[in-house]
């Protein structure tokens, strides 16, 4: 008699109904696009609202905008949904910056110097931040906050405190180049959200990502090599960071320490307003560009509508809230 | 029982050691016969302020004094704990610059009750606390927001739409810096601000706010930005919309990096603060003070200095020269 | 309305996840007696005491002192007049005697919050006096040995002043010289007029100190009877109804070569020197208390938690397993024995809960065909007979029954050699119950080889052809299913 389990042990009658009709599809639907929707509501407002904001040269602006922290996000989408969290992101930026951009003068090396160095700089770290956690038993949120702090200082460090400026023009292609008309960072943005999209949903490593957050034990039980799991997800989230650390340098053109502060926060807003549960098991990479999506449509719309700095913050965090309580609502009845 | 009072003397004690100790270690401080300052400082990443650190280690090196330089990281309440072990510490006299100007009184008091002599370098106090301190060193941050304005207005011939990109909201040199830009635009009447936006004095949402701000299709003749590195964020996201042939962009600090945008032209104005000045004089007043000489004026002024095209050859060189110091 | 009861509580119904733990259950207790509530594991005693003290919501009407009972929680119903000793003690170790008794209502100078310590003190010994306890109020809870803090928990209860007291399971880890004082303080209570309802498994003691009782049979309410109309034969026939006989669904096999052999398995504090030997279409029990070792003794089998010495040989080849990833390699799998800790991936969907241990099968070029997965899985759901709405439900939404079929058919997918069954039918309700007994004759009959661990004496006599008995991590004995039955197993444990 000490569980429910065991209270509801020999039970008399099962009461499992089928449940298919179509009334119980629509908040099935909701459920999975909920947050697609908010979206759409949130896009439709802000066009009513400005006059600026519907046009193709604005959207692509706002997509641009966000794709440096959406990449970052995916990441920690992935981390999230081991039941981790990662704080580190922000500072890691700044890190990667510095390291690449001081590799990235005009005639130095060749550009993929500076890219390997970048993404690999991050992947370590993560690595480091996934060994931590998963093999010394230190909660994620303390290892990764260990790895914030210090990585900030290694990128002052490294820079002495200075941004590092005069960077090759194939290196600032990253950044402020385009493809048919596409800021080359969207292109990214969507090539590595289709990626990961693939990744988390359809291979063994997103499924063992999905168990491992579900349940550890189980996990462990279905033969899942859990710490070797969880540092790989880690790695793949510095490796991401490395990538928008890399697009975000050449963006403005210079390696800077103090970049990125913050940045981890933004990250995980976007994933959880895509609807990843910090509780585990739960989130899709799509759902997380829709966050960061809703986190960009806000910002500009706030600035377009010339919205007083001060009301701006106030009016984020409620509306992030608000997205997230709407959509947790709706998954509870569903 | 017993046992809890026992633990409260062994705490007493403990206490009293400490003290004692720390006492002990001021009156070692001072066997060599060496001057000993105190300096408490805000936060050592931060560009800027390096070189005004690396002047003072070299003004004290200068007089022959013994500086000790600790880092707040940011954090008011720690600031608070470090004056306060330097009173302890007994050094003959501290420079702070403040995490926060309006949280220094009590690192003051601090010093007053032990009579040891407070110089404020950089970030300038209220009234009050002006009042109680022994020198303040720096310049006046509303000071640079008029200058740069002024400027700006200038070559806007009076008048015109004017952005203006903050810092940090609620930042001391966020608020001045703005109310000095206002109180110039105040003063002509065809000048308006159109539009005002934080970028947290950082490069890429500089970019991010100024790229918005293109996108709303306003017709604005002049960003003027709280620091450089805003201002250049928004040179980039102008250089990308092909609009910055016909907007003015102005900044502050008068950064390296800035000077490259000034002397490319791409950025119009900035305002020089100088870094190796305030460190100097900071050092100069405390030893003064410390060996109980009289100063002419509490405050002394380091002028903000205005850079444009036209002179920021000058500025350039005396970078490298500190530069070369440093190393 | 005037009325005889104290506490009157009807048509009480509870639900868990789609189970009804109780189903229009009714209990009513008369001032001043003391009132037994009796019923096999699992009936609803818990339950239904839970929701009365607040601790549960549920359907039904409670009527206390003649007026309705509004549930608010724990607080609000020790206000109006009810306490409970609980089942599991919940001590805080570092407190003394006299803070626990108090806890959340110490005496306090005035209304300045400050703890009246020495009140405190004066107010535990006065009512240890009443209940002639002798324990020093000054020391640590964690200080006590278990029966004494019984004693501090039953103290507790009475402090309330309570017109009704609710003891659950009160002699648990309590001798039989502090049961008699125990029944010293009910019967004190009693001529006060203080009511009270007494769960316990020990007959002798209900029929000692009960007057009437009330009967609980899967969650439904069986009658209330005065104890004296009642004995032993009688009130086991209520409390086990007609189904005594439980009928499981055995097949014949064909029993062939060993799967799995093990040879004096140990692993320190836990079990020593275990060896069985488990062959095909065979289906091997293995009885014992909970902490005897029998789980642990699956764990390392499985990998889980290697053994410290010992050998295991599959299909007569010596193995070694340092992961459960090695077991699903050799074709073993574990269905363990809580759903919820180490079973089911719970924010998952029944597909994905299907598919994990066993993913790569369902590869191509290392992507996962989402049609292969479809296809086979809902082979499994008709072939288990899963009530789902389809695949993608999240399995929390589903009977606990339908749960263990989806963590069953995880394993099936891999078309293990051995399946090892750690309780296999916990939590789960009559008709899956007898479709998953059906389903392990089934799959013994495809020459399969099972090791099922139970703590259920019928389902062990009922669907094992050898019975392993374990007692305190050794191996006691072991048992055919013609020579076995209940009394056996329990001689064999304890010889």
């Amino acid at each position: 008699m000490k569980t429910e389990e065991t209270i509801a042990k020999k039970q008399t009658i099962s009461h499992d109904r089928d449940r298919t009709g179509w009334k119980e599809k629509i908040p099935e639907l909701f459920s999975r696009y909920g947050i697609f929707l908010i979206f759409l509501a949130l896009v439709a407002l802000m066009s009513v609202l400005t006059p600026h904001f519907f046009n193709v040269y604005n959207l692509i602006n706002v997509v641009k905008q966000v794709s440096f922290i959406g990449i970052v996000a995916m990441g920690v989408t992935f981390v999230i949904i081991t039941k981790g969290i990662d704080l580190s992101s922000g500072s890691l930026i700044a890190l990667v910056s510095v390291i690449a951009a001081s590799f990235a003068h005009p005639g130095d090396y060749p550009l993929f110097v500076p890219l390997l160095l970048g993404v690999g700089v991050g992947a370590f770290a993560g690595l480091i931040n996934g060994t931590v956690s998963a093999k010394g038993m230190i909660p994620p949120f303390i290892a990764t906050l260990g790895m914030m702090t210090a990585a900030r200082g290694l990128a002052l460090l490294y820079s002495d405190g200075r941004p590092i400026g005069n960077l090759s023009d194939s290196f600032l292609f990253l950044g402020s180049g385009d493809l048919f008309g596409i800021p080359f960072p969207i292109i990214v943005f969507l090539f590595v959200g289709l990626l990961m999209h693939l990744l988390l949903s359809n291979t063994k490593f997103g499924k063992h990502t999905y168990a491992i957050g579900g349940n550890e034990q189980a996990a462990r039980i279905c033969g899942i090599n859990v710490d070797r799991h969880l540092i790989l997800v880690y790695t793949l989230a510095g490796f991401l960071t490395g990538i928008s650390a890399l697009m975000l340098t050449a963006r403005i053109s210079a390696g800077q320490p103090s970049m990125g502060v913050m940045y981890e926060l933004d990250a995980i807003a976007a994933a959880v307003i895509g609807g990843t549960s910090l509780t585990g098991g739960i989130g899709t990479i799509p759902g997380t560009m829709i966050g960061a999506l809703i986190i960009g449509v806000l910002n500009n719309g706030l600035d377009l509508m010339n919205v007083s700095s001060y009301w701006q913050q106030i009016l984020k965090g409620a509306i992030i809230v608000t997205a997230v309580l709407i959509d947790s609502r709706k998954n509870k009845k569903a | 029982m017993k046992a809890r009072k026992a633990f409260a003397w062994f705490m007493i004690s403990v206490l009293m050691l400490g003290l004692l100790s720390g006492c002990g270690n001021a009156a070692d401080g001072k066997d060599d016969g060496k001057m000993v300052i105190g300096a408490a400082m805000p936060v050592f990443d931060d560009k800027w302020l390096s070189y005004m650190y690396d002047a003072m280690k070299k003004g004290a090196k200068g007089q022959k004094a013994e500086l000790k330089m600790v880092d707040a990281k940011n954090d008011s309440s720690k600031q608070l704990e470090q004056v306060e072990k330097l009173v302890i510490q007994g050094v003959d006299a501290i420079v702070i610059c403040p995490v926060d100007t309006s949280a220094v009184k009590p690192m003051v008091d601090a010093a007053k009750q032990a009579d040891i002599p407070v110089v404020v370098v950089n970030r300038q106090p209220s009234a009050d606390v002006l009042e109680k301190v022994d020198a303040y060193v720096g310049s006046e941050s509303i000071k640079s927001g008029t200058m740069q304005m002024e400027k700006v207005a200038e070559l806007l011939d009076g008048k015109g739409h004017v952005a203006i990109m903050t810092g940090e909201l609620g930042h001391e040199a966020q608020v001045k810096r703005t109310k000095g830009n206002k109180d110039v635009i105040k003063k002509h009447p065809d000048m308006k601000v159109v539009r005002q936006g934080t970028a947290e004095y950082q490069r890429a949402e500089g970019i991010q706010l100024m790229e918005n701000w293109i996108q709303s299709g306003d017709n604005m003749d002049a960003i003027v930005a709280n620091n450089d590195e805003m201002a250049i964020g928004a040179i980039k996201a102008l250089k990308s919309a092909g609009k910055l042939d016909d907007i003015l962009v102005a900044g502050i600090d008068g950064t390296p990096d800035a000077l490259e945008y000034v002397q490319s032209g791409a950025l119009d104005v900035t305002v020089f603060q100088d870094p190796v000045g305030q460190g100097e004089k900071a050092i100069v007043t405390a030893v003064k003070l410390a060996k109980g000489e009289k100063l002419e004026d509490k405050m002394v002024w380091i002028p903000y200095e205005l850079i444009t095209k036209e002179n920021v050859e000058k500025y350039v060189e005396r970078w490298k020269g500190y530069d070369e110091n440093k190393g | 309305m005037k009325t005889e009861y104290l506490l009157e509580m009807e048509n009480i119904t509870k639900e868990f996840s789609g189970v009804k733990a109780l189903n229009n259950v009714q209990l009513k207790v008369k001032k001043g007696t003391v009132h037994a509530l009796m019923g096999e594991n699992g009936a609803g005693k818990s339950t239904l005491m839970k929701i009365l003290f607040g601790m549960y919501r549920g359907g039904g009407t409670i009527r206390f002192n003649g007026e309705e009972l509004k549930r608010t929680g724990p607080k609000d119903a020790l206000k109006k007049g009810i306490s409970m000793i609980h089942q599991e003690l919940n001590p805080v170790p570092f407190m003394t005697v006299a803070e626990n008794i108090f806890l959340g209502r110490e005496p306090s100078y005035g209304k300045t919050g400050w703890v009246n310590k020495k009140k405190l003190i004066e107010d535990t010994q006065r009512l240890f006096e009443i209940l002639n306890i002798r324990i020093d109020p000054t020391k640590k809870m964690k200080d006590l040995s278990i029966a004494n803090m019984q004693l501090v928990e039953i103290a507790t209860a009475v402090s309330h002043h309570a017109d009704l007291i609710i003891m659950d399971e009160p002699t648990s880890a309590i001798t039989e010289k502090e049961v008699d004082h125990l029944f010293e303080i009910i019967r004190s209570l009693k001529k006060k007029g203080v009511a009270i309802i007494y769960i316990s498994h020990k007959m002798d003691e209900v029929f000692e100190i009960c007057d009437e009782i009330t009967v609980l049979r899967d969650g439904q309410y069986i009658g209330t009877k005065p104890a004296r109309e009642l004995n032993q034969d009688s009130l086991i026939q209520m409390m086990v109804g007609r189904e005594i006989k439980q009928v499981f669904h055995k097949e014949k096999a064909e029993i062939k070569e060993v799967v799995l052999s093990v040879k004096n398995l140990s692993r320190e504090g836990k079990f020593n020197n275990v060896s069985f030997e488990v062959r095909k279409g065979e289906i091997l029990g293995i009885a014992g208390l909970m902490g005897s070792g029998r789980t642990e003794l699956i764990e390392s089998i499985f990998g889980i938690d290697p053994p410290t010495s010992g050998e295991m040989y599959l299909h007569g080849e010596k193995i070694r397993m340092k992961s459960p990833s090695d077991a699903i390699r050799n074709k073993i799998g574990l269905v363990t024995e809580d759903r919820k800790l180490t079973g089911a991936f719970l924010p998952l969907s029944v597909k994905e809960n299907m598919i994990m241990s066993g993913l790569d099968q369902f590869l191509n070029f290392g992507y996962v065909n989402g049609k292969t997965v479809k296809r086979k899985c809902k082979e499994q759901v008709k072939k288990l007979n899963i009530k789902t709405p389809n695949l993608n439900q999240l399995i929390m939404n589903l009977s606990g029954g339908n749960q263990q079929k989806v963590l069953l058919a995880r394993w099936l997918l891999n078309d293990p050699d051995l399946l090892i069954l750690d309780e296999p039918t916990r939590g789960v309700d009559v008709g899956a119950k007898a479709e998953i007994h059906k389903l392990m004759s089934e799959l013994a009959q495809d020459g399969k080889a099972i090791l099922m661990v139970s703590s259920e004496m019928p389902e062990i006599l009922g669907m094992s052809d050898r019975i392993l008995v374990i007692h305190e991590g050794s191996q006691k004995g072991e048992l055919r299913r013609e020579e076995a039955d209940q009394k056996k197993i329990l001689e064999v444990a304890y010889q």
